[in-house]
C-alpha cells in the first residue's frame, strides 16, 4: 500500500490526480500540500510553501511524518502562469522544484518522485519532440517554459541519486467530456475568437496544436507513479499523433460556434487570419502602444503562448504508449467541440455550474 | 448595349455577409480634383488644442504628421472641387446624366446655416443647381462612413452600364468636421476636405475591372465595438483582398499600386504582411502630407500619383477602403 504525497493539490491537475489516487485500491493515505481548507473524505491536507527551503514550509512534525511514511510524491505545483515574470517563475518551478527534490531526498522510503513537466520545455525547438529530449539552445517563448526547463534539468541530474520520473504535460483543455474547471490561456482564446476580439494567430495553417484531455493525463500519472516498473526517465503525456492542426482547430471551433450557437453565425465573424510570428508582434506591440483595455486584454492572453505556434513541432508519446500500452487516449477532435460548447453554455463563467452548462 | 458595357453581375449571399460582385470594362474614372482647407494643423497644435486622443508622438509612429481643418461648410469645398473638375475636363454640364454627392456624417446631408428647421435643404440639389448640371440626376449617399466616394463611384459605374445613354455621372463627397470636434478616430487622424470623380463611359483611363465590398452589421455600432471593428478590420480586409484579386483573375505581382485610404501606416504594414503584399508598393506619402480625409483619400491619392506621374499605362491599382457602417470594399482599377 501507498503513502503519496501530492503538491499542488489545489491545481486542476492536482485535484484530478488526487480524485484517482483517493479511489486507488493501492494507495493507503494521501498527503495535499493544498491552499484549500476543504478538501474531500481521505485526504489529508497541510499547508506549506514549495519555495521555502526548509522542509517545503511544513512544519516539523508534518514534515516528519511525510518523510517518514511517503513512499511516492507527485510534484504538481507549479507557476503555470504563461505571463509571469522570469524571477516569479523561477523561484515557484526551479527552486520549488529543488526544495522538493531535497525534501524527497530526506525520506526514509526513497518515494518515487513524479515531476509535472510542460512538452514546451522544448521552447522555440521545431520538428519532432522526443521523450528522451531536453537540451536545446533553440529558446523559449515565455518565461514559463524556460523554468519548466530549467526544473528538468535540476530533476534529471538528481535521477542518479533519488527515482525520479518526469512526466511532461501538453495543453490540458478539460476533461474528456469537455468539462472546464478552470479557465486557462486557450479558453481565453476561443473567447476572444467567438468575440471577434482576435483578428490573427501567428504560425502557420499547419501547425501542429496539440491537447489533451485532463482525465487521461490524470490517469497516466497515476498510473506511472503507482507503478513498480516505471523507469527514472521522461514520459510525454500529450496528444501526439492525434493532434489538430491549426486551420483545423479554427474550423472546427467556428463551426462550434455556429452549431452550439445557431444565432452567432449572423455576426459574420472572419476567422482569424494565421500570420508570421512578426506580424503578430507588430500588430500586439500596435495594441499596446495605443493602449486600449478591451484588445490588451485579449493580447495579453494570446501575446504568451500564441508565439509558441510558429515554431511548429509534434510530440512524441512512445515511451508512455509503450509503459502504459492499454491506456486509451480520448481523440481530441470529439473532446474539443464538447469543450467549446461547455464554454458556450457557461458563458465562459465558470462560477456558474459547470456540470448543469455542460449537459 | 455595346459591346464595350458587357458586365457580369455576380450577388451572393457568402460566409462573410453580403457581398457582390461586378466586372465592368470601358468605364472609367477620366477626372479627379480635390479640395483641401487652407490650414494644416501640425500634431502637436492639435494636442494642444484638445483635439487628439493619443500623444502626438504616438500618432507619428503612425504615419500622420497633421490634419486640415475647415471652417467653411463642406458643400462649399464641394462645390470648388466639383466646379475645377467641369473646367478641366471640359465635359459639356448636359452630357454628365447624375450626380452622386456622398458625406459620412449627418451634417454633410443638410446644407449649413440653414437653421435647425429646415432638414431637407440638400447639398446635391444645391451643387446641381450651381453646377448647371440641369439634365443631371441628383443623389445623396449616406450611411457608408469614409466608404461614401467609393460607393458613388461603383454606383456611377452601375448607372452608366444600365443607362446606356448616360455619358458621365459626377461623384463628390464633402465632409467637414463641427468646430471642436475631435480630429483622430480609432488612432488616424482625420482632415476635413472634399473630392470630384469624374466617372465617364468609354473611358480607357482608370477602368474599373473589378470591385467586392462587404457589409458586416454586426459592427454597426462603431463606438460600442470599437475593438471588435479594430480586430476584425484585418481578417476581413485580407479576405476581401484575396477574393477580389482571384475575382479579377489577377495576383498579387500583376499590382502594381496598392493606393490606401489614410489609415495608419502601422495598420497598412500590418495588412500588407498579413497579404503578402511589400508596402514599397503602398503609397504612402499622402498618410502624413495630407492625413485620413474620410471618404476622399483614394481618389485624393491616386490623382496625386497621376499628377506624379508615378502610374503608368496598363499599371493595375488595388483600392482598399474602410467604413464604419461596417463595409469593407476593394477595386481593381487598369490605370
Amino acid at each position: 500500500m501507498h503513502i503519496v504525497f501530492v503538491t499542488g493539490a489545489s491545481g486542476t491537475l492536482g485535484e484530478a490526480i488526487i480524485e484517482r489516487l483517493r479511489v486507488h485500491a493501492e494507495v493507503a493515505h494521501i498527503f495535499a500540500l493544498t491552499h484549500r481548507s476543504a478538501v474531500p473524505a481521505g485526504i489529508e491536507p497541510v499547508w506549506g510553501d514549495i519555495t521555502a527551503e526548509t522542509d517545503l514550509g511544513l512544519d516539523a512534525r508534518t514534515a516528519e511524518k511525510i518523510r517518514s511514511e511517503a513512499t511516492i510524491i507527485i510534484h504538481a505545483a507549479a507557476n503555470t502562469r504563461l505571463s509571469a515574470a522570469p524571477p516569479g517563475a523561477r523561484h515557484a518551478n526551479v527552486g520549488g522544484t529543488c526544495n522538493l527534490l531535497n525534501f524527497a531526498a530526506r525520506c526514509r522510503k526513497k518515494p518515487r518522485v513524479i515531476v509535472l513537466s510542460t512538452v514546451y520545455v522544448a521552447g522555440r525547438r521545431i520538428g519532432t519532440v522526443y521523450e528522451n529530449e531536453l537540451e536545446h539552445n533553440a529558446g523559449f517563448v515565455n518565461a514559463y517554459e524556460e523554468s519548466k526547463y530549467e526544473a528538468e534539468l535540476q530533476a534529471q541530474r538528481r535521477m542518479g541519486e533519488l527515482p525520479v520520473t518526469v512526466v511532461r504535460l501538453s495543453t490540458v483543455i478539460a476533461d474528456s467530456e469537455g468539462r472546464v474547471t478552470r479557465l486557462a490561456a486557450l479558453h481565453h482564446a476561443l473567447r476572444f475568437y467567438y468575440s471577434s476580439l482576435a483578428p490573427m494567430v501567428p504560425g502557420s495553417d499547419n501547425s501542429p496544436v496539440d491537447l489533451v484531455a485532463l482525465d487521461y493525463a490524470a490517469k497516466a500519472i497515476v498510473r506511472l507513479a503507482l507503478d513498480g516498473q516505471v523507469l527514472s526517465t521522461t514520459y510525454q503525456v500529450c496528444g501526439g499523433t492525434d493532434c489538430l492542426t491549426l486551420r483545423a482547430m479554427l474550423d472546427l471551433a467556428f463551426e462550434c460556434f455556429v452549431r452550439f450557437r445557431p444565432a452567432w453565425r449572423k455576426r459574420a465573424i472572419e476567422r482569424p487570419a494565421v500570420v508570421s510570428l512578426r506580424t503578430f508582434e507588430l500588430f500586439v506591440r500596435s495594441v499596446e502602444e495605443i493602449g486600449d483595455e478591451g484588445l490588451r486584454a485579449s493580447v495579453g492572453v494570446l501575446k504568451h503562448f500564441a508565439p509558441q505556434l510558429a515554431y511548429p513541432k509534434q510530440f512524441d508519446d512512445s515511451v508512455l504508449r509503450a509503459a502504459l500500452p492499454d491506456l486509451e487516449k480520448p481523440v481530441i477532435r470529439e473532446v474539443f467541440p464538447k469543450v467549446v460548447r461547455c464554454l458556450i453554455e457557461c458563458g465562459w463563467e465558470l462560477t456558474r455550474p459547470v456540470e448543469l452548462a455542460c449537459r | 448595349m455595346s459591346r464595350a458595357d458587357a458586365f457580369r453581375l455576380v450577388s451572393r449571399h457568402g460566409r462573410i455577409g453580403c457581398v457582390a460582385s461586378i466586372t465592368v470594362s470601358a468605364i472609367g474614372i477620366s477626372h479627379i480634383e480635390y479640395e483641401l482647407p487652407s490650414e494644416a494643423i501640425e500634431l502637436e497644435e492639435l494636442h494642444l488644442r484638445g483635439l487628439l486622443e493619443s500623444p502626438p508622438e504616438r500618432l507619428r509612429q503612425f504615419g500622420f504628421a497633421r490634419a486640415y481643418l475647415s471652417n467653411r461648410p463642406g458643400e462649399e469645398a464641394a462645390l470648388k472641387a466639383a466646379h475645377r473638375l467641369m473646367q478641366r475636363s471640359r465635359v459639356p454640364t448636359r452630357d454628365v446624366a447624375a450626380i452622386f454627392y456622398a458625406g459620412a456624417i449627418p451634417q454633410s446631408h443638410t446644407v449649413s446655416g440653414c437653421g435647425s428647421g429646415n432638414l431637407f435643404n440638400y447639398p446635391v440639389a444645391q451643387l446641381q443647381y450651381e453646377l448647371e448640371l440641369e439634365r443631371a440626376t441628383a443623389i445623396g449617399i449616406s450611411q457608408v462612413g469614409c466608404m461614401g466616394l467609393n460607393s458613388a463611384v461603383a454606383m456611377a459605374r452601375d448607372f452608366l452600364i444600365s443607362n446606356g445613354h448616360a455619358q458621365h455621372v459626377l461623384c463628390i463627397s464633402a465632409d467637414v468636421l463641427p468646430p471642436g470636434a475631435k480630429r483622430e478616430i480609432l488612432y488616424n487622424v482625420i482632415s476635413d476636405g472634399a473630392c470630384a470623380v469624374l466617372v465617364s463611359r468609354g473611358c480607357e483611363c482608370n477602368r474599373l475591372r473589378y470591385r467586392r465590398q462587404v457589409t458586416k452589421g454586426y459592427y454597426w455600432d462603431s463606438v460600442g465595438k470599437k475593438n471588435e471593428i479594430i480586430a476584425a478590420y484585418f481578417p476581413t480586409a485580407q479576405h476581401l483582398i484575396n477574393s477580389t484579386l482571384e475575382g479579377a483573375g489577377l495576383t498579387k505581382d500583376d499590382i502594381r499600386w496598392i493606393i490606401p485610404h489614410n489609415v495608419s501606416r502601422r495598420s497598412w504594414e500590418i495588412l500588407l504582411d498579413l497579404v503578402g503584399l511589400p508596402i514599397e508598393r503602398l503609397f504612402t506619402e499622402n498618410i502624413a502630407r495630407v492625413g485620413h480625409v474620410i471618404a476622399a483619400d483614394n481618389w485624393i491619392n491616386l490623382r496625386d500619383m497621376m499628377e506624379r506621374k508615378l502610374v503608368d499605362s496598363s499599371d493595375k491599382l488595388l483600392l482598399v477602403n474602410f467604413g464604419f457602417g461596417a463595409n469593407w470594399a476593394c477595386a481593381v482599377l487598369e490605370y
